[in-house]
């Protein structure tokens, strides 16, 4: 060992071994795996697939359905990651302060996320249902006649979004807690020089927040490309019009249903290339906003 | 601007559930005057501040700044401006966007608030400063980014919050100096709270002794030492505090009274009427404090000068200066 570069000592590693191994068994191989099942011809039910080139690849180009999902993804996205966030910001800052009963409230918010989410979803099938809904029936106390949400492409996008709004808590809890670690005094010093409650929000809150709000959209994104498969299993099965066929959706049609596995390996790919895709022009955008320091 | 920012405190209180903060306040704040509050923790310093500031509201009484109730005028609308003891700079903001913070509130235009805020930055010396943001500054600067701020308010009283009290020693000095001159040159309203002793007794044309939410005394720093109101002002103001003997007992007994006399007060002398041991000597450079311990278990406290040449454990003999004793009612503490 050369004296000036320190090396981690071997105790370091001992304690990094355990998890280094899970993520490695868990994680790396199988998405090497993965990768490597994309370029094969492996229906997910023989034992030995065969080596196909770029078969999947040029399938995956000629593939209306694959657009379909693509699309009906990154309209989840833009309807839910926004939606997810104003809820979880906007109930965080409300609930921060002490408050009588504030608890209880707080607790409302972060039930749905201990929820399953497919116990979730079976209770949003009663919620949208055409006849005897309530979302329907709450509408109708304003003259309007309801939505039949899971048969129109739009409406169904919209009602998968909306069930994906409550299962909050975590975003809502960090909000939460970084709100409260914000000192009461700069409050009052701007509450001092006229700096009303919409101008703290906007000068102070919202920019001294800006690290978390980006962490929480960031995972987000991440989660919401992930999350929408069991939504979409209970209440439209990727129905109607490929409307809610999301990647995830699609991803588990062709690996388990239509027996393409290997087919269903490469759209991961995809997948995790659009992840990427999105959240790298989210980091673009707040650099140029100059939201961080 | 001298003859503006006149303050009347009227029967102010305020409770905080079963916590009296504030218990029946009178006080009168000249204007152009200097004044410091200073009192132990939990005594209703600041909680003056925030009423005077309108971060706050009383229950009872009345807040008249030059003729007019401000009860309830919100805090924006009262020409005060505040500097809390840590400053409360916006962390996310440069220096420079801090100054501007509340022009731009107040829709002064870009250049003119610009303007504004390089000449208060320039007056307080942290021109160079500008582009930093509050962590990247020490806590002098901080200090200065701070008043520049409250300057750039334009107020017609400045309330100081523990200003100095995140400071380090020798910058608290130089600071304390600087503080003075800057209102010299403003001659605008100020008040400031503090729990440190030697800063009250510096800072300020006036200081008021607080005490559970109530005003013991108010006075001119030397005279509120000299002769203090009553035994908690007594033993409040000057380190170490004054020597309070209940009864009289070796000060000369007195029935119904304690005595109370302060330590630079007793002198070493041979000649001296009261006999003591010395139990501790602490050596300060330019003075030394003796603890002593009488034959009747009183102790006193001695202020006199370096290397006195009595070591712990030696027999020494005071004399108190008959005309500094201080005497108080046994019974309410008040000065008789």
């Amino acid at each position: 060992m050369t004296s000036g570069r320190a090396r981690p000592p071997l105790t370091a590693w001992a304690f990094l071994a355990p998890y280094a191994v899970a993520v490695g068994l868990l994680i790396v191989l199988p998405a090497l795996l993965n990768l490597g099942y994309a370029f094969t011809d492996h229906t997910g039910l023989t034992r030995d697939p065969q080596f196909v080139g770029l078969a999947n690849v040029r399938r995956m180009l000629s593939d209306g359905f694959l657009l379909d999902s693509v699309q009906a993804s990154a309209i989840h996205l833009a309807l839910a990651v926004p939606l997810r966030l104003l809820a979880a910001v906007g109930l965080g800052l409300l609930l921060a302060a002490p408050r009588p009963g504030g608890r209880w409230f707080r607790v409302a918010v972060y039930l749905p996320t201990v929820v399953p989410d497919v116990a979730l979803a079976v209770i949003f099938l009663w919620v949208l249902n055409p006849l005897y809904g309530p979302l329907n029936q709450l509408l109708g106390l304003f003259g309007h006649p309801g939505f039949t949400w899971l048969s129109d492409p739009g409406t169904a996008r919209v009602a998968v979004a909306l069930m994906l709004v409550f299962p909050i808590g975590e975003g809502f809890l960090v909000v939460l807690a970084a709100r409260r670690l914000l000192d009461g005094r700069l409050y009052e010093a701007a509450a001092l020089e006229g700096c009303g409650p919409f101008g703290q929000l906007r000068r102070l809150t919202l920019p001294m927040l800006a690290p978390v709000l980006l962490l929480l959209a960031v995972r987000d994104t991440i989660l919401t490309l992930q999350v929408n498969f069991v939504p979409a299993y209970v209440l439209t099965d990727g129905r109607p019009a490929n409307a809610t066929l999301y990647l995830p959706v699609y991803i588990f049609d062709q690996a388990f249903e239509f027996s393409s596995f290997a087919y269903g390996a490469l759209i991961t790919s995809v997948l995790m290339v659009v992840t990427a895709v999105v959240i790298t022009a989210l980091l673009l955008v707040v650099r140029r906003w100059r939201v961080l320091r | 601007m001298g003859n503006r920012g006149a303050i009347r405190l009227e029967s102010l209180t305020r409770s905080y559930g079963r916590v009296v903060a504030l218990d029946d306040v009178d006080l009168e704040v000249r204007a152009g005057e200097m004044i410091t509050l200073v009192g132990p923790s939990g005594s209703g310093k600041s909680t003056i501040l925030r009423l005077i500031a309108g971060l706050d509201r009383p229950d009872q009484g009345r807040i008249v700044v030059d003729g007019q109730d401000v009860v309830r005028v919100p805090p924006h609308r009262r020409a005060v401006a505040m500097v809390f003891q840590d400053y409360a700079l916006y962390p996310h903001l440069t220096v420079l966007g801090n100054l501007l913070f509340g022009l731009r509130v107040r829709r002064v235009r870009r250049a003119e608030a610009e303007r504004r805020a390089r000449a208060a930055a320039d007056r307080l010396g942290i021109a160079d400063l500008l582009d930093r943001y509050p962590d990247q500054t020490s806590g002098g600067q901080r200090q200065r980014i701070a008043l520049a701020r409250a300057l750039l308010r334009e107020p017609t009283v400045y309330l100081l919050d523990e200003p100095l009290a995140s400071l380090d020693a020798p910058l608290r000095f130089a600071t304390r100096a600087d503080l003075l001159a800057l209102h010299r040159e403003l001659g605008t309203t100020t008040i400031h709270v503090t729990h440190d002793q030697a800063e009250a007794m510096t800072l300020g044309d006036r200081v008021a002794v607080l005490d559970r939410g109530r005003v013991r005394q108010i006075g001119p720093p030397q005279q509120v030492y000299d002769e203090p109101a009553d035994t908690f002002v007594a033993g409040f103001l000057g380190s170490p505090p004054m020597n309070l003997v209940p009864g009289g007992g070796v000060l000369g007994g007195a029935a119904g009274l304690i005595l109370g006399v302060r330590p630079e007060d007793l002198a070493l002398d041979t000649d001296g009427p009261i006999e003591a041991t010395v139990e501790a000597a602490e050596a300060l450079g330019s003075e030394t404090i003796l603890l002593t311990r009488c034959p009747d278990g009183t102790r006193l406290t001695v202020r006199t000068g370096p290397r006195p040449g009595v070591r712990p454990g030696e027999g020494v003999r005071l004399r108190p200066d008959p005309g500094r004793l201080h005497r108080f009612d046994a019974e309410t503490g008040r000065r008789r």
